[in-house]
């Protein structure tokens, strides 16, 4: 499964920001969490989660079949130094203004580099059984495999 | 309240906050959904809604921003990111025919 992890999702998805095993109190939590992987590996300053927290305030990030992305606000893009993704996962869900997310797909981007990896979970997000293996994942390469872009396939 | 043509469609901008996210998911969903048709799908901040659009989707939450924003445009709010009934109303415009209003 080692070559899942080359090419540009590899660049925007780093395998240290994907987190299987999260806990979180509330939705509050959840981002904060999803915020810090983000900071850790580089991808935003401090500030840009609290922009996450305020986006989250005025629309929710909730996509449907237990997933949220969130992210920041059109200012907090100035917090963002490379565009990059983190998938946290938690496997006793929070709840999520009704909704039970188990799976956060947080966002920092500058550009549109990260366009490819979007489609590809909306196509994920239409496909039920797609859609319980993100939820279920336990591997690492198993988030990376269904996240790589289809046109992506030919590549590596 | 204005109205558009589906025939009369040429860009449809989704606009959200950043414009980094959900706008982001739900301009692929549409940009596949139209391949086939001559119509240019955008993801934008809903502060930047560009002057050529000629429907905006955008979240219920941010609608009213949208149309301060670009009060001449057939504004399109909608709930769900993926799948939702007001987005496919848009589509089924483009490729039958039909009003949308906004």
């Amino acid at each position: 499964m080692a070559e899942v992890a080359t090419g540009p999702l590899a660049a925007l998805l780093d395998r240290r920001a994907i987190r299987l095993g999260e806990t979180a109190a509330d939705r509050e939590d959840a981002i904060r969490r999803s915020g810090a992987v983000l900071v850790e590996t580089g991808a935003v300053d401090p500030a840009y989660v609290d922009t996450m927290l305020a986006r989250e305030r005025s629309v929710s990030t909730y996509v449907g079949e237990g997933v949220a992305i969130p992210h920041g606000t059109l200012a907090g893009k100035d917090a963002v130094r490379r565009d990059a993704l983190a998938v946290l996962r938690f496997p006793a869900g929070v709840d999520w203004g009704g909704e039970q997310v188990v799976v956060c797909v947080a966002i920092a981007a500058r550009g549109d580099g990260h366009v490819a990896l979007l489609a590809q979970l909306a196509e994920i997000l239409l496909d039920p059984e797609r859609a319980r293996a993100l939820r279920e994942a336990t591997e690492a390469d198993e988030v990376l495999r269904l996240l790589k872009p289809v046109d992506e396939e030919t590549d590596s | 309240m204005t109205t558009i043509q589906g025939s009369d469609i040429r860009k449809i901008v989704v606009a959200c906050d950043a414009g980094m996210g959900s706008s982001v998911m739900l301009a692929s969903q549409l940009r596949k959904q139209l391949g086939k048709h001559s119509v240019a799908v955008e993801h934008t901040p809903v502060e930047h809604i560009p002057a050529d659009a000629d429907v905006v989707v955008v979240h219920t939450g941010l609608a009213a921003r949208a149309r301060a924003v670009a009060p001449e445009k057939v504004i399109v709010p909608f709930q769900v990111f993926v799948g939702d009934p007001a987005v496919a109303k848009v589509v089924a415009a483009v490729k039958s025919g039909g009003a949308v209003d906004g």
